[in-house]
């Protein structure tokens, strides 16, 4: 069994587009981040929870995009109250997209890694190769 | 003026049925000739008189009966407020002989009414003033019928008495009304005065044939009476013995929880981290130490079933009730964890040797799995790949929770060194809450993680193999706590001090117990 080693942390994608486009709905918004790319965290820097499913996907040889909401002045605000409502829980962060769809927060995540759907649809997405 | 009403509970719902709708309870609380009585006022003479009368009988009656129940003060307070009720809406109220034939229905109370003033029911003969004159000689009558026969009645002072008394009493209502009701058309003295013949003639006569049927009628209505005044007290008498098992069985109930939270505490003790358990952790600890016996009858359960051979349908049922007894202690653990996440963290509620692979609250599920990978055989290609599929997500999830977990700590260090002057202090250090609460979500997590492995464990194998398979983990982790007591009895105990060896004491030989009913008592043999 193999790990993937902490070398991965250096490869996150900071999008550049997000501080041009304009605010609008931050669902919308939410949505249109999500599907950029294959696999999209919507993240806070100083959230461990947020951490360890960073941590999570680059074990398993995945490239997340990670937006942290902390560290957007202008729309993060909005997009957090969003993401609150989106999920129905206290807590926004961290939430996971994937080939554009939601899949959820870190124990939707965990449970489909253990029940095996997760690979299937990081494979389909083109997060994962073999 | 007292009424011994607390220990005839049935009889006063009986009242309230009262045709007449008479608030029996507010007319207790006042004295006789006052609200009820008195609006009868000057127009009807007679009637105070009968006041009078009915209110001096009660003193003497409390007198001589003490608790008894004051049936005659009930009797004559019902019979004159029907009195004066229908003496209020009747122009010209008349009887006929049926109120003699009411008077007769008490075979058994002395016929005295000779002695009652045939004087005054002659003073009674005019027009308008008769008719509420003979009310008053009958309602007389027959307060002196009543007021007399509840003083021999109730020298027994026994309760089926009162209702029978009781139901005569209604009945009178009733006729009593229906006369009134009846007679309301008929006007004249001509009527009066058969009114006031006929029940003298009855009295004479005696033994009619209608004298008869009214006393079977009667009489089966006192049986019903007596009958249904004896079912109740039987009622009353298991209440009253269901009471008193419950208050015992409660104050047991208190003693065994007192015992236990003070084991509890002891144990918490023992088990190094000193100090007194939150009430959360308490509470917790007893949950675990009632699922631990569960857990025992439940594995009990599995070796019986697969020794037994039962059908995969059968043996179905009993895993999926050992998957639920499963999930039920990460609920138990989720709602502790919101209490005293550092009882649970830190498991205290484990013994030593549990504690000793802790891994965030609970057992790590990969090192599960390394455990039974060895164990479950044989498996079919498909199965094993399966296997260590789960292995190595389980172990990618712990490997990332730890991380987070590690961020966690690196954070808290640094908010807690930093917290040095007083007033940044106290900043820092509700920084330094805030951030401890995210413990909470991480044993949430860890839990989340364990309770996915096994139902994972479920989907992989077959039934056969997954109530094999339980059973090898209960197994494995009574071993494991097995080890912790025995460590702690092992012969260097004189070094340990007398409370410790007296409370781990009894918890060695139950464990050595079930070591003995597994099949590795060998390995322990040099204990």
């Amino acid at each position: 069994m193999n790990y993937q080693t902490e070398s991965s942390w250096s490869s996150y994608n900071m999008p550049t587009r997000s501080n041009t486009a304009s605010g609008g709905d931050p669902l919308q918004r939410i949505e249109r981040l999500a599907s950029e790319n294959a696999v999209v965290i919507f993240s806070i820097s100083t959230c461990c929870m947020c951490h360890a499913i960073k941590r999570l996907f680059c074990g398993m040889g995945v490239n997340p995009t990670v937006h942290e909401l902390d560290q957007d002045p202008r729309t993060g605000k909005d997009m957090e109250a969003a993401l609150t409502r989106l999920l129905g829980s206290s807590s926004a962060v961290p939430v996971v997209f994937i080939g554009g769809k939601l899949v959820g927060s870190m124990d939707r995540v965990m449970a489909s890694h253990i029940n095996g759907t997760l690979v299937p649809l990081l494979k389909e997405a083109g997060a994962l190769w073999l | 003026m007292a009424f011994g009403f607390c220990n005839v509970l049935p009889f006063s719902s009986f009242l309230d049925e009262n045709e007449n709708g008479l608030r029996w309870s507010c007319m207790a609380s006042h004295r006789l000739g006052e609200t009820g009585l008195s609006d009868s006022g000057p127009s009807n003479p007679h009637v105070p008189y009968a006041v009078f009368h009915g209110s001096n009988v009660p003193t003497s009656f409390i007198n001589q009966e003490g608790s008894a129940f004051d049936f005659g003060e009930l009797e004559e307070a019902i019979v004159l407020q029907g009195v004066k009720i229908r003496n209020d809406e009747a122009k010209a109220p008349l009887f006929t002989g049926r109120p003699a034939a009411t008077l007769e229905m008490f075979p058994s109370w002395p016929m005295r009414f000779q002695t009652t003033p045939r004087g005054s029911s002659k003073s009674g003969g005019e027009s308008t003033d008769s008719g509420s004159a003979v009310n008053t000689f009958s309602s007389k009558a027959e307060v002196q019928m009543e007021s007399e026969s509840p003083i021999s009645k109730n020298a027994s002072s026994s309760d089926h008495q009162a209702f029978d008394h009781q139901k005569h009493l209604q009945l009178q209502q009733q006729q009593i009304q229906q006369e009134m009701a009846n007679d309301r058309s008929r006007t004249g003295p001509s009527q009066n005065q058969s009114a006031v013949k006929a029940p003298q003639e009855k009295r004479k006569g005696g033994g009619s044939t209608s004298e008869k049927q009214l006393d079977a009628k009667t009489l089966r209505r006192l049986a019903q009476n007596r009958e249904a005044a004896r079912k109740s007290r039987l009622r009353k008498k298991a209440y009253v013995q269901q009471l008193e098992s419950s208050r015992m069985k409660l104050t047991q109930i208190e003693q065994d929880l007192q015992r236990a939270r003070a084991q509890g505490l002891f144990l918490g003790g023992c088990g190094g981290a000193g100090g007194n358990l939150s009430s959360g952790a308490a509470i917790f600890d007893m949950e675990y130490a009632r699922w631990l016996e569960d857990d025992h009858r439940l594995m009990a359960e599995l070796r019986t079933g697969l020794h037994a051979h039962l059908s995969d349908g059968d043996l179905r049922l009993i895993v999926e009730g050992y998957i639920s007894h499963y999930d039920e202690i990460f609920r138990l653990k989720g709602v502790a964890a919101k209490s005293d996440v550092f009882h649970v963290i830190t498991g205290l509620w484990l013994t030593p040797a549990e504690r000793c692979f802790l891994w965030i609250g609970g057992f790590r599920p990969s090192d599960l799995i390394k455990m039974l990978i060895g164990q479950l055989d044989p498996l079919t290609e498909q199965q094993l790949v399966g296997i260590y599929r789960l292995q190595q997500s389980t172990q990618q999830a712990e490997e990332a929770l730890s991380q987070g977990q590690e961020q966690l700590q690196q954070s808290l260090i640094e908010t807690i060194a930093a917290a040095g002057p007083v007033i940044d202090g106290m900043q820092q250090m509700a920084i330094a809450l805030a951030k401890l609460s995210n413990l909470e979500s991480f044993v949430r997590q860890a839990d989340n993680l364990r309770q996915q492995t096994l139902h994972q464990l479920c989907h992989v194998l077959t039934i056969r193999q997954a109530a094999r398979c339980f059973l090898v983990i209960g197994e494995y982790y009574g071993r494991l706590r097995a080890l912790s007591s025995l460590w702690a009895s092992r012969p260097r105990e004189s070094l340990m001090s007398e409370d410790h060896h007296n409370s781990c004491q009894p918890t060695a030989t139950d464990h050595l117990q079930i070591v003995h009913q597994s099949t590795v008592h060998n390995h322990f043999s040099t204990f």
